[in-house]
């Protein structure tokens, strides 16, 4: 290998080459919510920046003598949840969960993915066929003999957790919405936003773009919502990172054009947008400048609405919502890197207790919970915040990310919701509480 | 954008005392770290003066103040409230300390098979404290397998007299290795696994049931039995009174390469008080700039996964480290740079940075680098007057002190850390963008 070539690799291959920083402290493995419960993953360290040293030049598994194929260091890599936490930790700066979710790609190129990875990955033409045959697929999946096969045939846990198909997808509702509004004109970038709904918003969560919309309306801004696919994430978390960069161009191509006009574009599931402000760029190794122009655009729902309430314009007539809410901070989110902005609009509703429930992962970290050989792992690792959730005895609890407040939802039997629907929440309590000081009768709900 | 009264930049033991001292004055306060590491890289003691000169913490202290520019000289008065006032947040979080400033410094055995001499000491590590009985045995307890803690190494090392430092000694020291339950076939067998394994009260009775009839079948009775800091994280205290009652000998846990356990201990101990006093940690901040209108530091800016996030404060607190947390780097040319803000540093002349034996007991010069404060901890410039007037620095960033070699780093960290988050929130009221008020 030339010099040129060292730095043009070093260059590319950003992410593998911070092993470089790695003092071998171990700090990594005491946030690794993994290591925690099961000794099948012995850690971030072992299986990241240790073993990366055997993964020469562009990172191909290194050859050992004797054996007929070249063997990756630690197959189990696998393991790792993507959680994202040892990279947060590492005082050195080593993007460990990173390399680890590259490892496992590398490990699986060139090779058939399982089709449950595959179907996994998959989670927009899943979503296409389950809102289709919608009541079909939901009779399906809550069928247990029929998970019970699933769970057999395609390694899908018979207890993960998995929520309904809509009806129809939002895509088409709002198509649907817009023709019966008629052609009005699209607000310019100060008066309108574009919005990524996401696969759990399209297919399964309509209720949650729906909040998002309207919260958006009475902060003055429209809701444009383009032609989008899946940003690509349960494909990379898979190990599919051809795929996962198709479904990435696709998505920069539409939103760059929005961004080039000034439009930001905001999105209610945390996940996603977290992997279109850092992952296409870092993971999939997408350089062009629209990658950065669309990541720079990209803003998650609460961080975006705790920005205007900072330029001092949000609304703030939230009236009183007298509860408990316990709150689950997803690991996606810490890895945006903006805090806990759900928290802090939390604080602006009078009479609400949200309470930080400071447990590091619920365990189903996008579809790794939902994996056979993985739910068990998975359910260990939430189980210290389902106990948490239960012991606060509140109705509802709060979580950005949508695999979250599914697996929190069907862990602990109560309800889970976007912060989001929180805070519409509040706004229409505050409607209710200021017609009644004008003298109107207080509609409920309304 | 969020607001804070007071940001703390740093998550050790500098940097939590600052965050909870100003979070238990009612300022709301976030603590924006790298990662984790002083905490969990140390041996989880307090070391407030551990020079070989000293016969005492307090009796360290004032030799300590005794040095031109040492941080002791305006701190040194302040240790001991410092320490009463940290001490029952401690155990709140179930880490017990014993041994204040008047305890005898004592050489304590390493995991190395060395002494290093302390006083203030978390309860699982107390019975290392005390001077050894004539005739008194110490028992080296390895786990098979367990590839941070060679016993034989360390018996062998400290059957020499010289290690001792001229203190008392075992009159015995014998080393065993024990097989505990499913820990034999483990590949990357590490000490917090281990510890996960003891938190588990079946496991835990099975693994000291089985330490107890090893260390019975070595000759000799009572005394001490030195185990690797293994003993529990969660329910650590439990762990430790098992032993105690089970074993037939005294145990003590020997500090481990990183992850540190009693550091880890520590560590919680300390976060759980600061979240208790209402206050917020953040790990995997990479500061990159500070904001200021003036002699004010306005705000401090973060890298994020796209664009930049910002904590608006009223006040800060850099509590980064030295030359070894971080905190400072060294140019190639010889200039040293504060990270966060690019503070004025003092520091020894580059010539002196190589002469020194790397290895040299008393610390190497570069750790005395740092930043020069007033006695309110806020760093000053070359004519002496602050830089900012709602910043202030703690821990080993302050100049003038080898908190390594000088084992005085904890004391300092915490000391500068208390009286740093007080000099902040103790401004009169009416001061409306200092910390205590209330956030817009």
């Amino acid at each position: 290998m030339t010099i040129a070539e060292l730095i043009k690799d070093a260059a590319e291959e950003a992410v593998g080459y911070t092993s470089d920083e790695c003092l071998k402290c171990n700090v990594c493995l005491t946030v690794c919510p993994v290591a925690r419960v099961t000794d099948l993953f012995p850690g971030p360290k072992y299986v990241g920046p240790q073993a990366q040293r055997f993964r020469t030049g562009r990172a191909q598994p290194v050859q050992v003598a004797g054996t007929p194929v070249p063997l990756s260091p630690d197959v189990t890599v696998d393991y790792c949840s993507g959680c994202g936490w040892c990279t947060t930790a590492c005082p050195a700066g080593v993007k460990i969960a990173e390399m680890n979710s590259q490892s496992r790609a590398r490990m699986k190129a060139g090779k058939r993915p399982r089709l449950r990875d595959w179907g996994l990955g998959q989670t927009d033409l899943v979503g296409r066929v389950g809102v289709l045959f919608s009541p079909i697929s939901n009779w399906a999946l809550a069928n247990r003999p029929i998970r019970a096969i699933m769970e057999t045939t395609v390694g899908i846990h018979r207890e993960a957790p998995f929520p309904k198909f809509g009806r129809r997808t939002l895509q088409a509702t709002w198509k649907r919405r817009q023709k019966r509004r008629g052609t009005t004109a699209v607000p310019g970038p100060e008066k309108a936003v574009v919005y990524f709904h996401g696969c759990s918003a399209n297919y399964y969560e309509q209720h949650v773009a729906d909040a998002a919309i309207e919260i958006l309306r009475r902060n003055g801004f429209e809701t444009i919502i383009p032609e989008q696919v899946c940003c690509g994430l349960p494909l990379i978390s898979n190990g599919i990172y051809t795929e996962a960069r198709q479904r990435a161009h696709k998505n920069l191509d539409v939103l760059a054009r929005y961004a080039r006009q000034g439009y930001r574009i905001v999105g209610t599931s945390t996940s996603c947008t977290h992997t279109i402000k850092a992952e296409y760029r870092e993971m999939l190794d997408i350089h062009e400048d629209d990658a950065t122009l669309v990541a720079n655009a990209t803003w998650d729902i609460c961080e975006f609405l705790l920005d205007l309430h900072e330029q001092g314009r949000l609304d703030t007539r939230f009236g009183r919502l007298d509860e408990d809410l316990p709150y689950h901070a997803p690991c996606q989110l810490r890895s945006h890197g903006i805090g806990l902005p759900a928290m802090d609009l939390f604080a602006l509703v009078p009479g609400l207790r949200a309470a930080d429930m400071d447990h590091d992962c619920c365990g189903i970290a996008g579809t790794y919970g939902m994996k056979k050989e993985k739910y068990p792992i998975g359910m260990a690792v939430g189980a210290p915040l389902f106990d948490k959730i239960r012991a606060s005895g509140a109705p509802e609890a709060a979580c950005d990310s949508e695999t979250c407040r599914w697996q929190i939802e069907k862990a602990t039997g109560t309800r889970t919701r976007h912060p989001i629907e929180i805070l519409l929440q509040a706004y229409r309590a505050g409607d209710a509480e200021s017609r009644t000081q004008s003298g109107q009768p207080a509609a409920e709900g309304s | 954008m969020p607001s804070a009264d007071v940001v703390v930049i740093g998550a050790g033991l500098a940097g939590l005392t600052a965050a909870i001292a100003a979070a238990e004055s009612g300022a709301h306060v976030v603590v924006l770290a790298k990662g984790h590491a002083a905490t969990h890289w140390g041996p989880g003691g307090i070391d407030v003066a551990g020079i070989p000169a000293a016969s005492t913490p307090r009796d360290g202290i004032r030799l300590l103040a005794g040095e031109p520019g040492h941080p002791y000289a305006f701190l040194g008065d302040d240790v001991a409230a410092a320490l009463d006032w940290l001490r029952p947040h401690l155990a709140a979080g179930g880490v017990d300390y014993v041994g204040d400033l008047d305890t005898p410094l004592q050489a304590v055995p390493t995991s190395i098979g060395g002494t290093r001499r302390a006083a203030i000491l978390p309860a699982g590590q107390a019975a290392a404290l005390s001077p050894w009985a004539s005739g008194e045995r110490l028992v080296v307890c390895g786990i098979a397998g367990f590839k941070d803690f060679w016993p034989e190494a360390i018996a062998a090392s400290l059957l020499r007299e010289r290690i001792w430092q001229g203190g008392s000694r075992p009159a015995s020291v014998t080393s065993i290795s024990v097989a505990l339950p499913g820990l034999a076939a483990r590949h990357n067998l590490n000490a917090l696994e281990i510890a996960r394994r003891f938190d588990d009260p079946a496991w835990r009775a099975t693994a000291i049931a089985a330490l107890a009839r090893a260390i019975a079948a070595v000759p000799g009775s009572g005394g001490r039995v030195a185990l690797p800091a293994v003993l529990g994280i969660r329910d650590h205290a439990a762990v430790l009174a098992a032993a105690e009652e089970h074993l037939p000998a005294a145990p003590f846990e020997m500090p481990l390469v990183p992850p540190s356990l009693p550091g880890m201990r520590l560590y919680a101990a300390l976060r759980a008080a600061l979240i208790r006093a209402g206050g917020r940690v953040q790990v995997g901040e990479m500061i990159e700039r500070v904001e200021h209108d003036g002699q004010r530091v306005t705000a401090v800016v973060a890298a994020a996964a796209a664009r930049t996030y910002t904590v608006r404060t009223g006040a800060l607190i850099i509590a980064t480290g030295g030359i070894a947390g971080g905190g400072l780097v060294a140019e190639r040319d010889g200039r040293l740079i504060e990270v966060v803000l690019g503070l004025p540093v003092e520091a020894p002349p580059v010539e002196e940075w190589l002469a020194a034996d790397a290895f040299d007991p008393a610390g190497h010069p570069l750790e005395k680098a740092g930043i020069r404060t007033d006695t309110e901890l806020r760093p000053i410039g070359a004519d002496g007057a602050p830089v900012f007037d709602n910043l202030r620095v703690a821990g080993s960033t302050l100049a003038g002190q080898r908190y390594i070699g000088e084992r005085c780093g904890d004391g300092v960290a915490l000391t500068s850390g208390r009286r740093a988050a007080r000099s902040l929130t103790a401004v009169p009221a009416g001061h409306a963008a200092e910390p205590g008020s209330k956030r817009a």
